[in-house]
């Protein structure tokens, strides 16, 4: 199946709204979807990178799509800075697509180190626990690539990973948000 | 207080069962294998008017001189039976009936679970726990 249909298939269905309107999700169905397919990933890989670094790849392809819709919806003012642009994820993004609204701490001084804290996070709803076999699958590791996907569409490179994930016995589920500077930004200013 | 609980698939094997008094499981496996028969023997009689939540509902199976059976069938033929102490007089109707309703939610969260596959044993602690919390507490 290739990676854009699936995407298409994966985006929340919505009902073509003007930016304004307000969104309901249908997300119940979103969450028995989204389990179907980690469920199937996982018969089909038999590591756990591998169920990983597709989840990534197809969430990839979700957040490249789904920042225009974002964007369209929302209506927002460019961010200035990394932290704005995290704020704007965990409340405007999180908030408009899965309903709940992490709370965004920076991890460092050069503040480009973020990490979104969420404390109920509906796409687990339905699982109790990872199966035994699969001790080190990162579940919602689509949430991972669809912000990666939507930075970059808006310039922005950065690396998305699970810092601590509930569903292997952690406290909280954190995901961790590290903007890296692009060399093109640089060259660009110096040739004007 | 139930004495025991059992799951059952459509295909009349037991998906979960659990009860109480453990040194004598073997008895209670033979009592709801035998119910199977009487619920059968409902949900035919009341042929296509199964949809209405009463008619989830089967109630007393058969009494017998220690305990009392009560069976509950799900849309989707998944039944779920339950052995009750005799002694124990104050159940009412309403009471089992609640139960039931319990027992299918917890049901239907583990059908969601996606790890989970239909026809496999339940294995899910929140199902384990809310059991626990119906069986009788025998010191």
């Amino acid at each position: 199946m290739l990676l854009g249909q699936v995407a298409v298939i994966l985006t929340p269905p919505f009902h073509p709204a003007h930016a304004g309107e307000p969104y309901k999700p249908h997300l119940e169905l979103f969450v028995l979807t989204y389990g179907a397919l980690v469920a199937q990933l996982c018969k089909d890989y038999e590591k756990d990178e591998d169920v990983n670094t597709f989840l990534d790849r197809m969430g990839y392809g979700i957040g490249v799509r789904l920042i225009d819709d974002f964007l369209a919806r929302s209506a927002v003012k460019k961010c200035r800075s990394y932290s704005e642009t995290a704020d704007m994820i965990a409340q405007v993004a999180f908030k408009m697509y899965l309903g709940v609204t992490p709370s965004v701490s920076c991890s460092n001084t050069a503040g480009n180190e973020f990490s979104l804290i969420l404390d109920k996070n509906p796409l687990v709803d339905f699982v109790e626990e990872l199966p035994a076999e699969r001790a080190s699958l990162c579940y919602c590791n689509l949430l991972c690539g669809v912000i990666r996907g939507a930075l970059e569409m808006v310039q922005l490179a950065a690396e998305v990973t699970f810092l601590q994930d509930r569903l292997k016995g952690d406290a909280v589920t954190e995901i961790g948000i590290t903007f890296l500077r692009k060399a093109e930004d640089r060259k660009h200013k110096r040739n004007k | 207080m139930a004495v025991c609980i059992a799951v059952i698939a459509k295909e009349n094997y037991p998906l979960y069962i659990r009860s109480v008094p453990t040194e004598n499981e073997l008895k209670f496996h033979y009592t709801v294998h035998t119910s199977l028969d009487v619920v059968d023997e409902k949900i035919s009689a009341m042929g296509k008017a199964l949809v209405d939540q009463r008619e989830l509902y089967l109630g007393l199976l058969y009494p017998t001189e220690d305990y009392k059976v009560y069976g509950y069938v799900t849309n989707s033929r998944v039944k779920f039976v339950m052995v009750v102490d005799s002694s124990n007089t104050a159940l009412r109707d309403n009471e089992i009936r609640s139960m039931f309703r319990k027992l299918h939610n917890s049901y239907t969260d583990i059908m969601c679970n996606p790890f989970y596959n239909p026809g496999d044993r339940i294995h899910s602690r929140a199902f384990d726990s809310m059991v626990n919390s119906m069986m009788m507490q025998v010191c």
